[in-house]
């Protein structure tokens, strides 16, 4: 079984390290929103500068310590759905070159195929979340650049929460994608899909603005939206615990119960994909 | 035939929607036989290959591969058998060497393992100097090996090849068979296949079967085939003015039925060669002139013409769809 595990990982890592294009554009483009979005519009400017309307920013944006440090973790977010988009790009063109007949016609388990690609696209997702999260981080100690302003003091155990959000947040995103490219058989139909659910996924979040500036409808669709409880986590351990009803790890489980719903569901879906008719 | 490497018993596979492409059919290959499974396409070819190697489940019947029951346990099937498909499904991202080390992964091997026998097998496909290359730099011909390479990496019992000529010109299907030889002799492999090439059946395959609408419509050796639409023909050109023979030549032990058109007659015979004598002295003795004699062997063209009274390719294989499908096809310009 691990033989095959490392045979399907090793083929798609090799794939990756010989597209360079893929590989600079995805990691260019974390790099980019945080420069351009991040550095060119600070909500902070729009508030007076007296004490009142500065508290009362600083409870929209639930304790940050400023607009961009709000949006770099909500970057955490945008940056795990663009990178998941992608996660069922491997499946769909495998069916398309059969290739994965190929695959299904040897011994390896299916539920191997289906790890492989979990895992390979998780890393594709978390890849360049750690550089968007080490990228403000540093900004904050750059000259001329805003970056993320941490407040609290992060433990080890606050840093490891951190990471466990980010990863389970890349699995559950992961999964979803990784459901239409089992789910779908041609490439049109799963661009289509991804292109209808990547906007309201992040604007269903408290990514980028704060929930309160939404309808009330609205506001409860986002507390359970899997992006706002990875970036509850986060803030709350990066800025505070003020702002939030709950604690950090209520956040956390309720993300898991997103990763393991979305990757139970992508699961069943690549059995059914690759179960003999 | 030492044992059985493939045993087929009513197999049936009825599609959502209720097609019926195979129909109860059976049939059993030998160890290390070269068996050919040949009809035009739709007969069902495919739809077969593909429950004998477990990538389609049968709706009833049974089939034995490697003597394993291909519905019940078909991951110790698939460990026992290599799969050449109509396409290439090598990634053209990877390298040979990289394609067959996934291939051989994928069957539980370690890669220290495999390196040897991919080593090897690269080689004797002639593609050690490509190994490291990107495949989809591969001619045509290059990819077919290359698929040959990859589906013995394990060593299987039975190498299953589906229509694997397709594509491959004249010379490039000459030297795929080359390879295809060269594979059975070096690893004793079993190798059912299916075609529609006529003339690979009948150069390649120990034995044949041929398929048509869902059906098994004849079975057996080439030789056998050919004798169940009545054999040889033998060809006798008499000289011009000649006389009417018809009755002297059906008389001859052995001929089974004589037509003329002039003075040359066809002599429909279970065996050619041993009726000239015979049919030259009967000439002889009536005092005619034979002026030449062939023996025209049938071929499996004629043998399926005369098992399902449709020529081979009425069907349309290349020259029918190309035209039919021109017909629909608006012109250009104008």
């Amino acid at each position: 079984m691990l033989q095959g595990l490392g045979a399907l990982l090793r083929r798609r890592f090799v794939r990756w390290t010989r597209a360079p294009t893929w590989i600079v554009a995805g990691l260019l483009t974390p790099l980019l929103y945080l420069l351009l979005f991040g550095q060119a519009f600070d909500l902070g400017k729009l508030v007076p500068a007296n004490p009142l309307a500065q508290a009362g920013l600083r409870s929209a944006i639930q304790g940050a310590p400023d607009y961009f440090s709000y949006f770099a973790l909500g970057m955490v977010g945008m940056v795990a759905v663009t990178s998941a988009l992608f996660s069922g790009t491997g499946v769909i063109f495998d069916k398309q070159l059969g290739i994965l007949q190929r695959t299904i016609a040897t011994p390896v388990r299916r539920s191997t195929i289906f790890l492989s690609e979990l895992l390979f696209y998780s890393f594709l997702v978390v890849l360049p979340i750690l550089i968007v999260l080490g990228l403000s981080l540093v900004f904050a100690h750059v000259p001329g650049l805003v970056g993320l302003s941490v407040t609290e003091h992060v433990g080890w155990l606050g840093a490891l929460e951190v990471l466990v959000a980010i990863l389970v947040l890349s699995i559950a995103f992961t999964s979803l994608f990784l459901s239409f490219g089992f789910l779908l058989s041609r490439p049109e139909s799963y661009f289509g899909v991804v292109n209808l659910l990547n906007l309201p996924l992040l604007f269903t979040s408290n990514a980028l603005f704060p929930k309160g500036t939404s309808p009330g409808w609205l506001q409860s669709i986002t507390a359970y939206n899997p992006i706002s409880l990875a970036v509850n986590v986060m803030r709350e351990t990066f800025f505070g615990t003020a702002y939030y009803p709950y604690p950090s790890y209520i956040y956390l489980f309720g993300l898991l119960g997103w990763a393991l719903a979305l990757s139970g569901l992508a699961l069943l879906l690549a059995s059914r994909a690759l179960r003999v008719k | 035939m030492a044992e059985e490497a493939i045993g087929v018993e009513h197999l049936e596979k009825v599609y959502p929607g209720g097609v019926r492409a195979v129909q109860g059919i059976s049939f059993s290959v030998g160890s290390g036989e070269l068996f050919g499974f040949l009809g035009p396409n739709g007969a069902g070819k495919t739809t077969t290959i593909s429950m004998l190697t477990t990538l389609l489940r049968p709706t009833s019947g049974r089939a034995l591969v490697a003597g394993i029951d291909v519905a019940t346990r078909p991951r110790e099937v698939r460990s026992r058998i290599g799969l050449v498909f109509q396409d290439s499904t090598a990634d053209g991202e990877l390298t040979g060497r990289e394609n067959m080390e996934l291939a051989a992964g994928l069957f539980g091997m370690s890669l220290r393992e495999a390196r040897a026998q991919i080593d090897d097998l690269l080689a004797s496909m002639d593609l050690a100097d490509a190994a490291d290359r990107r495949v989809k730099g591969y001619s045509g011909g290059m990819k077919r090996r290359l698929e040959l390479a990859v589906a013995v990496v394990h060593t299987p019992q039975i190498l299953f090849l589906d229509e694997p000529t397709i594509g491959l010109d004249p010379q490039g299907r000459a030297g795929f068979w080359e390879y295809i030889q060269r594979l059975r002799k070096e690893k004793q492999v079993t190798i059912f296949m299916t075609t529609h090439y006529l003339d690979e059946v009948e150069n390649l395959c120990e034995r044949v079967a041929i398929i048509d609408h869902g059906k098994i419509v004849a079975m057996g050796t080439n030789d056998a085939l050919k004798e169940r639409v009545g054999g040889d023909e033998v060809e006798v050109r008499l000289a011009a003015g000649a006389p009417d023979l018809t009755g002297e030549l059906t008389a001859v032990d052995g001929a089974r039925e004589v037509t003329r058109d002039g003075s040359v007659y066809h002599v429909k015979t279970p065996r050619g060669e041993t009726l000239v004598p015979s049919l030259v002295k009967a000439c002889d003795r009536a005092g005619v002139a034979v002026e030449g004699i062939r023996v025209l062997r049938p071929s499996l063209d004629r043998v399926f013409l005369g098992l399902t009274g449709r020529a081979y390719r009425e069907e349309g294989y290349d020259e029918g769809r190309a035209s039919s499908s021109s017909a629909f096809t608006p012109r250009r310009g104008g």
